[in-house]
């Protein structure tokens, strides 16, 4: 007990060391023609431990998106990598789309979303 | 029960130490509270609180007085995270040494020391150690952090995320 205490000191360099997670570069690929309208996209975060190891991974997300434009019943349809599946859940929940038009009937066929991580190399002087 | 003694308890972590110092003690029938070597536990404590300055003086003091060579194992360890949280790194570099010389499967002073040799531009020395540390133990987070920054400096990587909207081919479940 006592030595695992003490060294728990050697954890707190690296820690301090940690780099701070970068903003991600983002690529929006609009849906088809008549697809209900994303009004405000959440970009989810890379996850840090997935980034460190260098692991890339897609996720599709499918919902159904309610009248006012809110999403609904979000689930995870296809996933390369179980460490995407929050992060992407999570984007697609606090997302939004633009309210549907009175006169307009709402559609009972679900939205599908896909998520891609990559890491793209960085060009470094 | 007296004051002190009521103190000591309040800390689970110290109620650990009273018992193993009690038991190391327990021929002699005396009861010591509190770790066997003060400063090379406050030294610690002190490095983990993030007081590098603090903590290498008290473990210096603490491998000073080291009863034994596991106490000294620790405190030179611990001399090496802290002189290299001073980002003191030679110093760091010679304590690890230290380490290395009376204990080679001693995986944190691998992982230190590469992250050492990595501070210091010397990254085929941080790639050596780093392969050690993995041997040791392949699942320590800090290993696998410092082999995270190594790739960080040599082969760096932007987040890039792409969010697809399209109509993917298979919706055969979507109504």
């Amino acid at each position: 007990m006592r030595s695992r205490r003490l060294f728990i000191a050697t954890g707190i360099v690296v820690c301090s060391f940690a780099l701070a997670q970068e903003e991600p570069i983002v690529e929006y690929v609009p849906g088809d023609e008549g697809e209900r309208q994303p009004l405000y996209t959440v970009v989810p975060a890379y996850p840090e431990k997935a980034r460190r190891a260098r692991v890339e991974g897609e996720v599709e997300v499918c919902f159904k998106v309610t009248r006012e434009g809110k999403t609904s019943r979000v689930a995870v349809r296809r996933s390369t990598n179980r460490a995407f599946e929050k992060p992407a859940r999570d984007a697609v929940r606090d997302s939004t789309y633009r309210p549907l038009p009175k006169d307009e009937e709402l559609s009972g066929i679900k939205t599908c979303r896909t998520f891609r991580f990559r890491l793209s190399p960085v060009t470094v002087d | 029960m007296n004051k002190v003694t009521t103190q000591w308890l309040k800390c689970p972590v110290v109620v650990c130490l009273c018992l193993t110092a009690a038991v190391a003690q327990g021929q002699e029938s005396k009861t010591i509270l509190g770790p066997t070597n003060p400063d090379l536990y406050y030294g610690a404590e002190a490095l983990l609180a993030g007081d590098g300055e603090e903590g290498v003086r008290l473990t210096l003091l603490g491998v000073k007085h080291a009863a034994n060579s596991r106490d000294r194992i620790t405190g030179l360890s611990n001399l090496c995270a802290g002189f290299i949280m001073l980002e003191q790194y030679e110093i760091g570099l010679s304590y690890c040494d230290q380490v290395l010389a009376e204990n080679d499967q001693h995986w944190r002073s691998y992982s230190n020391r590469a992250l050492a040799y990595l501070k210091l531009g010397r990254l085929e020395e941080t790639e050596a150690d780093l392969q050690k540390a993995e041997a040791i133990a392949p699942n320590a987070r800090t290993v696998k952090v410092v082999r995270s920054m190594l790739l960080d400096a040599t082969n760096p990587v932007a987040p890039l995320i792409v969010i697809d909207d399209r109509r993917q081919a298979a919706d055969d479940d979507e109504k």
